[in-house]
């Protein structure tokens, strides 16, 4: 019997977050609005309309073909993509074909195969590999169709909103590559502040091409060159990393018990049914859309001098921030790569250990990291930000107390058990309000009482005459 | 027009078939061509007008073959004939030519509740 | 005072001094729409709204705009049943630039459908006819406006030429036709027949209102990229400067050329000739194969221009189709589709590229290159059947200064053995238009076109 290898290429589409669409003046960021609220003739297609690029989605599909280690072609240029479907106005979507912003480009993604078990974690070096990008090219949204009743109704306000797709070689042999890699992909596009890159929104969405190779097992076979599959499986409609992982297994499964049976799987497009966990025949990729690429005529070609590729500078991207933080802070790996998925929360921490409150403290990085990891990394995703003076307080609050109870409390169990303690004496709080100072030091004990003890007396009276007295 | 070896003659259709070169294999598209090519366009045609198309497209075919006569092998394509390159719109919202949701719709024959409304697609 | 024929620039100078109004104007066109119309069929729709009182170089001038231009809040249709009912939601740069000058529109002129062809026999609304002999074709597709304009239905019109469509109809219907470089005039709002080679561009009486007209036209405009920053100048100005020129004529615009038409052409650059200017014999690519390319290029832009008319946002679904514009979809998604396109667009896009140099290196030598504007003069309603692609084939001389988007006008030449008007094209280099409308305002000021466009106003009287 046969081994079979996995052969997995992606095709990512990202939507930029312009000021307005790639070829008019309608706003780009259609989200939530009222049906065909946020078109134009361009964007409608009405006859007689004409389309003019958007100069900042061209700069930005240059940066981030440059962040892919992408060639950015001198010459460039837009093609008409023509199929018919109700969404497409024009009856062609103005894409590029022959000649793209950026080609031939790679990621070298660290911590691949986090659940691979040659993988100790800790200090251990993490895994790396190198996948390549194939192309970066620009192109506009369609319009959306929603299904109701013996109806289609279609909405045109997302209809040429810029959008970059990402290809990549066929580099991928698992789905959990595939899944890391996104996720990476994903974070260097909001390094770059050119998109939101949100798969629930759909401003980024993602097709894998799979298929698998049989490898010869029998020694007396002649190892062909790696030669690809004759066929290839797009997979649509997957809306987060989980479902790529799910659909890339079904597919793989799927694919292996027909070459077993000695066919070929068809070459095709396919659906996920995110209920069922499997995969669905939608229509033939064989019979390929003959597309009848030819140059925009409406559009003229692109042309990049040195000088203007060279000014698009790349941001520290997360790979080297994690390098940088290892280095710099001495920092496990995991800590770094944890600490550095959002910009945001990595700006916050350098930004506090930088404070001078901080550095009087001798507060040790180390222990700001573990108070990131640890307790604050999933609050602060979701709760609207303070101020940094806010946080350095917290911080410095909870490295007072590590001592006094051998761990550091938050600050956030303190306010849930003050609140606590406060809803439930309403009277007490009035008779502090009234005027007896005294009142509150039942409040403390408590408070004292519900942390067992390990807990600074002097901050909870202040916690508590903060709350009280507004 | 010039066609070469025959004397040039005062009507113009006589002129075209004189250009047509006897030996040169005529361009023949088949029924099943035609309709392929009705549904890349998506057209759809009747039995008369699939045969009508069928020759009325092999004469035309037929006759550009004459591009085949010139020599072009480091020729650069002309897509533009103004030379221009790099031509933008600054990135920014204008209110100019947005279309009023009423006015977005007014043309179209099916509407529903500020959709356009099409049969249900599968 | 009659107002018959007087040109837009005296019709300026009337209003100008009080001696005419506005709405007078209006109505006495208006008047003679009423009487011609139904017999020309020019126009599909004539305005009834109020224009807006604006005052510009156009002031108070009624013009006739062919039907492929939108025009807000009217009907525009393309001749086509497919937008049989279509309301623009916008305006296009021309027409507005025209309205921004004061001018007012008098209605919507008919067309070949989508601008396919050289006879207006193509349009969903019937055929225009020739006001010089009513059996006869004006020619296409820009036939409604230079019907118009021949029987002063409008003392100036706006056309649009992909190939010939503006000058050959100007031939046919004994009336001044320019089409300007490509780029120099905006398409947006332009229903698209081959983008890049549509020109909008002035149908005219005298060559100083097409100069006029171009001047308000003509310039970049930031909504389509196609359009050139190239200065506009003040082609009015430019007229009056006697400028001696260069003038080439080709031996192979003259084959398969009707020999009365031969002969006039004969007789006007000898004329040239004694007024001064040199006239030299010149080498251009054979016209044929313009065709070719034209053919190719224009046809895979319209098989693309044309697939957004699906009737879900706009007007009626495909079937509404008429034959030709079928015929000229199928050809163009045929040399576009898979395994084709080196061989048919590519070759065609390559061998523009020589026409464009030739073109060039003419213009080295010369200012200006002259030849008859179409073979033969017009033709019977019913003829452009027997040909396989006539618009292209009719268009032969039109075709190699279209693909490589040299600006060119056709005037009146005089009437051929049949009394039908014939016309001389003068073909300029690239943004040359203003010596174009220098030599024909020349040749206009030694000629008076031989009085054909005074006879031709004799065929509608008030």
């Amino acid at each position: 019997m046969a081994n079979y290898k996995p052969v997995i290429g992606l095709e990512i589409h990202v939507e930029l977050k312009t000021k307005s669409k790639m070829f008019c003046q309608c706003s780009a960021n259609y989200f939530g609005k009222k049906p065909n609220t946020n078109t134009c003739p361009v964007c409608l297609g009405l006859p007689g309309a004409l389309p003019v690029p958007n100069e900042k989605a061209i700069e930005w599909t240059i940066l981030i073909g440059k962040a892919l280690n992408c060639t950015i072609n001198k010459i460039s240029k837009f093609d008409r993509k023509h199929y018919f479907y109700p969404d497409l106005p024009k009856g062609y979507q103005i894409s590029q074909y022959d000649e793209p912003i950026a080609v031939n480009g790679q990621i070298n993604i660290v911590g691949v195969g986090f659940s691979d078990p040659r993988y100790k974690g800790g200090n251990t070096p993490p895994l790396q590999k190198i996948f390549r990008i194939r192309r970066v090219h620009l192109e506009e949204d369609t319009g959306k169709l929603i299904h109701s009743g013996n109806e289609t109704l279609i909405d045109f306000n997302r209809s040429g909103v810029p959008l970059v797709e990402i290809v990549t070689e066929p580099d991928f042999d698992n789905s959990d590559d595939v899944k890391r890699f996104l996720e990476e992909l994903r974070v260097i596009i909001r390094y770059l502040d050119v998109s939101d890159a949100d798969m629930e929104k759909g401003s980024m969405r993602l097709e894998p091409n799979i298929s698998v190779r049989e490898i010869p097992n029998s020694k007396f076979q002649i190892p062909n060159k790696f030669q690809l599959p004759k066929y290839k499986v797009e997979v649509k409609n997957i809306n987060s990393f989980r479902y790529v992982k799910q659909a890339i297994e079904y597919e793989l499964e799927r694919q292996k018990e027909i070459l077993e049976k000695g066919e070929t799987p068809r070459q095709e497009t396919r659906g996920f049914d995110e209920k069922k966990v499997a995969t669905y025949s939608q229509r033939s990729k064989e019979e390929a859309h003959d597309y009848r690429y030819f140059p925009e005529p409406d559009i003229p070609p692109l042309t990049f001098t040195q000088d203007y590729i060279s000014s698009i500078i790349v941001p520290e991207l997360p790979q080297q921030k994690v390098e940088r933080y290892v280095m710099d802070y001495q920092l496990k790996f995991d800590d770094a790569f944890r600490l550095t998925r959002d910009l945001k929360i990595a700006n916050l921490f350098i930004n506090i250990i930088n404070n001078k409150e901080i550095k009087k403290n001798n507060i040790p990085i180390k222990f700001i990291a573990n108070l990131f990891i640890n307790s604050w990394l999933n609050k602060l995703r979701r709760l609207p930000e303070k101020t940094n003076e806010r946080y350095v307080d917290e911080v410095v609050d909870a490295y007072k107390l590590r001592f006094q109870i051998g761990e550091a409390i938050s600050s956030d169990k303190y306010d849930v058990i003050i609140d606590k303690v406060i809803a439930a004496n309403q009277k007490v709080v009035d008779e502090y309000r009234k005027g007896k100072e005294n009142a509150i030091m039942f409040l403390v004990g408590q408070v004292m009482r519900e942390m067992k003890g390990k807990a600074e007396a002097k901050l909870i009276i202040s916690k508590i005459k903060d709350k009280i007295s507004n | 027009m010039i066609c070469r070896n025959k004397k040039p003659s005062s009507s113009l259709s006589k002129n075209i078939s004189n250009c047509y070169n006897a030996d040169m294999k005529k361009k023949e598209l088949t029924k099943e061509e035609v309709m392929h090519l009705a549904q890349l366009a998506n057209l759809q045609l009747t039995e008369k007008e699939t045969e009508d198309l069928q020759k009325k497209l092999s004469e035309t075919l037929d006759y550009v073959e004459n591009l085949q006569e010139l020599k072009t092998e480091n020729i650069i394509p002309t897509s533009q004939t103004t030379q221009l390159t790099d031509v933008f719109f600054k990135d920014g919202v204008q209110d100019k030519r947005i279309l009023l949701p009423e006015d977005a719709v007014k043309n179209a024959k099916r509407k529903k509740d500020g959709y356009f409304e099409v049969n249900k697609i599968l | 005072m009659s107002l018959l024929g007087k040109s837009v620039t005296q019709l300026r100078k009337l209003i100008e001094a009080k001696e005419l109004s506005k709405s007078e104007l209006v109505d006495y066109f208006k008047k003679r729409i009423k009487k011609y119309n139904s017999s020309l069929n020019a126009y599909l729709t004539v305005n009834e709204k109020e224009s807006e009182d604006k005052t510009g170089s156009l002031n108070g001038i009624p013009l006739a705009v062919k039907d492929n231009f939108c025009t807000k809040g009217l009907r525009t249709t393309a001749s086509s049943k497919v937008l049989d009912k279509f309301i623009p939601p916008y305006e296009s740069t021309v027409t507005q630039k025209l309205k921004e000058g004061g001018a007012i529109i008098l209605g919507k002129t008919n067309m070949d459908a989508w601008a396919h062809g050289s006879s207006t026999e193509t349009s969903d609304y019937g055929p225009t006819r020739n006001p010089w002999d009513v059996t006869r074709s004006p020619g296409g597709s820009s036939g409604g406006s230079s019907a118009a304009v021949s029987a002063y239905l409008a003392p100036a019109a706006i056309g649009s030429e992909t190939a010939g469509s503006i000058r050959q109809p100007a031939s046919w219907s004994g009336v001044v036709g320019l089409k300007p470089t490509y780029g120099r005039v905006s398409r947006y709002g332009v229903i698209a027949m081959g983008s890049s080679l549509d020109c909008p561009g002035p149908v005219t009486l005298t060559v100083e209102d097409a100069a006029l007209i171009l001047k308000l036209i003509a310039g970049k405009d930031p909504y389509d990229a196609t359009s050139s920053p190239f200065p506009v100048k003040d082609y009015v100005e430019g007229l009056n400067e006697n400028k001696k020129m260069t003038i080439g004529i080709p031996d192979e615009y003259f084959i398969g050329v009707d020999e009365s038409v031969k002969s006039r052409i004969s007789r006007c650059t000898g004329i040239l000739e004694k007024m001064g200017h040199m006239i030299k014999k010149i080498k251009l690519i054979d016209p044929k194969y313009a065709i070719s390319v034209y053919t190719i290029v224009q046809r895979a832009e319209v098989s693309s221009n044309l697939a957004r008319y699906d009737g879900i946002r706009y007007g009626n679904d495909r079937t509404y189709f008429g034959e030709e514009a079928k015929r000229r979809i199928m050809l163009g998604a045929y040399t576009l589709s898979y395994g084709y396109y080196d061989a048919y667009y590519k070759k065609a896009q390559k061998v523009r590229t020589l026409i464009i140099e030739d073109f060039k290196k003419a213009f080295k030598q010369v200012d200006a290159i002259i030849g008859p504007t179409t073979p033969m003069t017009a033709l019977k309603l019913g003829e452009w059947e027997k040909y396989p692609f006539f618009g292209e084939v009719m268009d032969v001389l039109n075709e190699p200064a279209a693909v490589a988007g040299i600006p060119a006008i056709s005037v009146p030449a005089g009437l051929d053995k049949n009394g039908l008007p014939v016309g001389m094209q003068i073909m300029g280099n690239y943004f040359c238009e203003g010596t174009i409308l220098n030599l024909a305002h020349q040749f206009e000021k030694e000629t008076d076109f031989f009085g054909v466009v005074k006879k031709g106003l004799e065929n509608c009287k008030d």
